[in-house]
């Protein structure tokens, strides 16, 4: 039997558009490692993001089953913690009020003072402790999704769903904030990693953070390929970039991806 | 900005003019209580210069004196045509002055009678909203019934609430309640109406941010879809508010014993139209007061929009 944390069994979801339904994900079928992270990577329109949707339990599926620790998942659940691209964050509460909102539904026990104190805490580990105060619209895009990190750490749930986080992010910010993603969830040793699904159609993002990559095909949605991804942690992009592997597991990721498109439009295979 | 920029503006030179206008000899065969007048403008004009050396932005300064210049204006064209010339009737059209005079000789009556309209409109309006936004809260939440709802709803407030007075009268025992069941039905519905289409509106983004932080369902009636709908919320309020208004000063000319609209209508009624004009006058300042209060309750609970 299977240790997985999750584990997504021949999961089958159907869209109803205009009266016609359409296959958006067909026999979908992974599993996800206790404290692993895995990417899902895909162009758009290849339903990642609707396979985040069904994990964060917003969308009921056609077929198939997901487990969580064995037991099969409905509806949204406290062990699941969720970042998404847009609207995390409540805008007419403070940053602060945010992060404490997110810990009081998880974490019944922790009293008021203690919640305050663990919102700063996590409001210093995303470099906005002196923005705790201020409403997201007062914050800047990249500030908005720092602070959705830090609620959705502090919220403290053994699974992070993330769905594409850093994509609405200027390229500058949205570098700084893979680092720090990547920091905090590898963490320094002391705490257990939590188990991370990220959709993103970033390659770079993808190889920087996970243990394994999963290509999505379009049309419908189905598994490519899964792979792993073969760099020692601690990992940072500076000395990622320089190896040699790191350019050809790039390309052969590339290539998965490219291929799919160039079929659906009726081009060459793409050599790389 | 420049002591110039600051304390030189033509208003101050109309606030002049206006008082030698008050040297002329008086032609009017009335009292003209031009005493009152620079007593009012001498005071009004204080207000304006220290105010002049409190604001900070440019804009609001010019704003203020701007308002003053008008007001100047104002007067002066008033006590000329009036006192002064005597061009129109002056059993109709009292001095400024004598105004002025009749609000200050009438300044506890007419507090009596702002408290007592106050009051109705408060009782009617606080329950209107107490009763109308976790109603629509709920039944808007709920996608069946919030639709619906949004019929019905179109159907009762399209009633003019003024046609519930006569319907009032025969139900409730006093005028008193009469006003505020009046008020309570032009504030339920449109506020009733803003809370549903704020609810239907909500950015399903933001429910989706809650639904997966598991909020319990009063959190996410009143922690995620109250606050999400609050604009919408006001909208309805405000037109409940000046709709208000314009129901208990028509239903306290009616039958009355006090508020604003029985001072009006009781002196008017004696011919008395130096009150009358008083009465209009303060009608519009206690308007204006009460809607500028609204205004930044509702700028202060809704601070987080950009």
């Amino acid at each position: 039997m299977t240790t997985n944390k999750i584990e997504i069994k021949d999961l089958t979801v159907n869209y109803i558009e205009n009266k016609r339904s359409f296959n958006a994900l067909h026999d979908v079928s992974f599993g996800v490692g206790k404290g692993e992270f895995v990417s899902v990577i895909g162009a758009s329109g290849c339903g990642k993001s609707t396979l985040l949707s069904v994990l964060e339990g917003l969308y009921a599926p056609a077929g198939g089953t997901v487990q969580i620790d064995g037991k099969e998942l409905h509806g949204t659940g406290k062990e699941r913690g969720v970042v998404f691209q847009h609207y995390s964050l409540f805008p007419w509460m403070t940053t602060k009020k945010n992060i404490e909102f997110g810990i009081k539904q998880t974490r019944h026990d922790i009293k008021r003072t203690e919640r305050s104190r663990i919102a700063d805490e996590y409001l210093t580990k995303v470099g906005l402790s002196e923005f705790g105060g201020k409403y997201p619209s007062q914050l800047s895009g990249g500030m908005q999704q720092r602070a959705a990190i830090a609620r959705a750490l502090a919220m403290d749930t053994e699974i992070l769903l993330m769905d594409e986080p850093f994509s609405a992010i200027d390229a500058k910010n949205r570098v700084i904030l893979q680092e720090l993603l990547l920091k905090l969830w590898e963490g320094d040793g002391t705490t257990e990693r939590k188990t991370v699904v990220f959709v993103t159609h970033d390659i770079d993002e993808a190889i920087l953070l996970s243990d394994r990559i999963v290509v999505l095909t379009a049309h419908p949605g189905t598994v490519n390929e899964i792979l792993n991804v073969p760099f020692e942690r601690p990992r940072s992009r500076a000395d990622l970039v320089k190896t040699e592997e790191y350019g050809k597991f790039r390309n052969k990721l590339l290539s998965l991806l490219y291929n799919d498109i160039a079929e659906r439009i009726g081009g060459d295979e793409v050599v790389l | 900005m420049t002591l110039k920029k600051r304390y030189l503006r033509i208003a101050h030179i109309l606030f002049i003019i206006l008082l030698l206008i008050q040297l002329l000899p008086a032609q009017s065969t009335k009292a003209t209580h031009t005493s009152s007048l620079v007593t009012f403008a001498i005071g009004f004009e204080a207000l304006v210069l220290v105010g002049s050396a409190l604001i900070k932005k440019e804009e609001s300064l010019a704003l203020l004196v701007d308002i003053a210049g008008f007001v100047y204006i104002l007067l002066a064209a008033w006590s000329l045509a009036t006192a002064k010339y005597n061009y129109l009737n002056d059993l109709l059209f009292p001095a400024p002055g004598k105004v002025i005079h009749q609000f200050v000789i009438d300044r506890d009556k007419i507090t009596e009678n702002i408290k007592s309209s106050l009051i109705t409109i408060v009782k009617g309006f606080v329950f209107a909203v107490a009763a109308a936004v976790p109603l629509g809260l709920i039944i808007g939440w709920n996608a069946r019934t919030g639709n619906a709802a949004t019929y019905i709803t179109k159907f009762f407030s399209s009633i003019p609430p003024i046609v519930y007075i006569p319907y009032g009268i025969a139900l409730l025992p006093t005028f008193k309640s009469v006003s505020v069941f009046v008020i309570f039905l032009a504030t339920f519905w449109p506020v009733f109406a803003g809370t549903m289409s704020g609810v239907l509106g909500v950015d399903k983004k933001i429910i989706d941010s809650a639904k997966v932080l598991n909020v319990s369902k009063p959190e996410m009636l009143f922690k995620v879809i109250l606050p999400a709908s609050l604009q919408q919320i006001f909208l309805g309020c405000n037109q409940g508010l000046s709709v208000s208004f314009i129901l208990l000063t028509s239903a306290e000319m009616i039958n009355a014993k006090d508020g604003m609209g029985y001072y009006v209508k009781y002196y008017s009624d004696f011919g008395d139209y130096t009150r009358t004009i008083t009465g209009l006058l303060v009608i519009g300042f206690v308007v204006i007061g009460v809607t500028f209060l609204f205004n930044k309750l509702q700028n202060y609970l809704l601070r987080w929009k950009r």
